[in-house]
């Protein structure tokens, strides 16, 4: 397996009091707090705007937050020289809704894009490609163009590209938002898999017949505020009983 | 290794999107191809003024004293030896009236002026070569202040000319130097626009280039080999056609201007090849260096 598990007892994500106003004067986010521990799958939910994805551009660091901290395997990002973002995101695996292919290269090659950047020699690009290839069973394929492959397939070889610096934790924003319901099923078993070798995977999401059927933690954004953070949650509050009868 | 590994794709990749780019790059590589053009032959007809010019100022660099009749040549050697000790002199020459008048007498203009005459009517000289045009005037207030010139005649200094000459060059010089630093600025300007270009058409791959964690200058190094491969292909078209222009245009200047000293200089085509290859290679990569600073962040 791709993934080496390195459990400690230090949150992977933490949020300490993080607000985010855009230039334009836009408040995306209010007083975000919150710790993601080593080794969860946890879903972001909430309505288109609320805030889903700020917060994802806050922990890749393509933005800074306005006030409070953001701390990834302990390194404060607000910190962060420039010069050290590079290897802070070899350390994050990125998945986003419109996979971020290249068109002129193959599977293969888009795969090992991400470790040539690196300088990585030959025989280490061959060996770590192949191995993400074969996490998404996607081996076949290596010689393909995106252009030849179905929406889930180009999603499961960003999914490979995010898995070849074997991180220890992965960020996915909207991955199933272009899918069939059943290709966005492959899709999370996927996830499911990548999760159970230790990765932690955060995923802002819209699809809520996954969340309500995986039951992982849920936290729920709305007007750029938690208002709800579940263990074990679904899509939507489930209200009680008696308050429905009300 | 690695980082040789790096440089190689950040080569090929410069390689391949200065052809994949190919619409704009052809526009800049011609477009600082004629500008180089412009600057390499802005160069050339400099030398060649200035071969031109040097002539001039060799000549006017001399000038002569009318030694007054009757004048003893005691009084001649001491001035001659006054000249010699002065710091911007070269050379000092007597020449005498027989000799003058052998030179006046070679110029067929005046040979019907030589049949009127029966005694010889041209005074001794004394040639005096200064070190620098500027100099010149020296020399003539001395001259005329020394009892023996001629006193209708004493130097054939023309201050004016001389003054005239030494203005137009350092026009001239101005003049080129301010062209060269406005097509210096547009050049880099254009360098500049298509490396904007090629960021924009390759925006996909610098947005995965960031994410899979390549650094800031990894994903710059491919634009500034770019913006080099442009001004250096320029450049090198530039120099191919001044090369091909040079010396049938100075053949065709010899033959309709005569008159001017110009000449096709075997010396002056190495150096001017090497400079405007290194000119253009230095444009490609400044504009693209500020280029990439601005349109290329992490």
């Amino acid at each position: 397996m791709i993934l080496a598990p390195r459990f400690n007892s230090r949150p992977v994500i933490s949020l300490q009091h993080v607000w985010k106003r855009y230039p334009n004067g836009t408040l995306a986010l209010r007083d975000i707090s919150l710790e993601v521990p080593a080794g969860e799958f946890l879903f972001l939910v909430g309505p288109s705007g609320a805030g889903k994805s700020t917060l994802v551009r806050l922990l890749i660091r393509e933005e800074k937050p306005s006030k409070g901290k953001i701390f990834i395997n302990g390194l404060e990002l607000g910190r962060m020289k420039r010069w050290r973002l590079p290897h802070f995101r070899r350390q994050v695996g990125l998945v986003f809704q419109d996979y971020k292919l290249l068109p002129r290269l193959t599977v293969y090659e888009n795969v090992a894009f991400a470790l040539r950047v690196l300088g990585e020699s030959s025989r280490v690009v061959s060996a770590r490609v192949s191995e993400a290839l074969a996490t998404v069973g996607l081996e076949d394929k290596r010689r393909k163009y995106p252009s030849e492959l179905s929406g889930g397939e180009q999603q499961r070889v960003a999914i490979a590209r995010a898995l070849v610096h074997a991180p220890r934790l992965i960020l996915a924003d909207e991955p199933t938002g272009n899918l069939d319901p059943a290709t966005a099923w492959e899709i999370m078993q996927l996830f499911l898999r990548i999760n159970a070798g230790g990765a932690t995977v955060v995923m802002a999401t819209h699809n809520r017949e996954i969340v309500d059927m995986l039951r992982r933690r849920v936290i729920a954004i709305d007007g750029g505020q938690v208002v709800r953070d579940d263990r074990s949650g679904r899509y939507h509050e489930v209200l009680p009983a008696a308050a429905v009868h009300l | 290794m690695r980082f040789f590994r790096q440089l190689l794709f950040t080569s090929n990749s410069g390689w391949q999107s200065f052809w994949r780019n190919g619409g704009v790059t052809v526009a800049a590589v011609l477009s600082i191809m004629l500008i180089l053009l412009l600057g390499g032959t802005s160069l050339l007809l400099g030398h060649a003024l200035s071969q031109v010019l040097e002539g001039y100022k060799q000549r006017v660099s001399v000038i002569s004293v009318s030694v007054a009749d009757g004048t003893p040549l005691a009084s001649v050697s001491d001035f001659m030896a006054e000249l010699r000790e002065r710091p911007e002199v070269t050379n000092v020459r007597f020449v005498s009236k027989d000799e003058e008048l052998r030179r006046f007498a070679s110029d067929p203009r005046n040979q019907q002026l030589l049949q009127q005459l029966d005694s010889n009517p041209v005074p001794a000289k004394i040639e005096v070569s200064v070190r620098h045009l500027s100099d010149v005037s020296t020399i003539d207030g001395l001259a005329r202040s020394w009892r023996g010139a001629d006193r209708t005649n004493p130097t054939d200094y023309q201050g004016d000319f001389i003054a005239n000459m030494v203005r137009l060059s350092n026009y001239l010089t101005i003049a080129g130097l301010g062209l060269f630093a406005v097509l210096l600025l547009i050049s880099v300007v254009i360098v500049m626009n298509t490396i904007r270009t090629a960021v924009y058409h390759r925006r996909r791959e610098i947005e995965v280039m960031k994410l899979v964690g390549a650094t800031e200058w990894f994903v710059r190094r491919p634009f500034l080999i770019e913006g080099w491969l442009t001004g250096m292909i320029a450049a090198a078209l530039a120099v191919a056609v001044l090369l091909a222009i040079y010396r049938p245009f100075v053949a065709r200047f010899q033959q309709d201007l005569f008159f001017l000293p110009l000449a096709y200089d075997p010396s002056f085509v190495v150096p001017l090849g090497l400079e405007m290859l290194a000119l253009g290679s230095g444009l490609g990569l400044v504009g693209s260096f500020i280029s990439v600073r601005r349109f290329v962040r992490l």
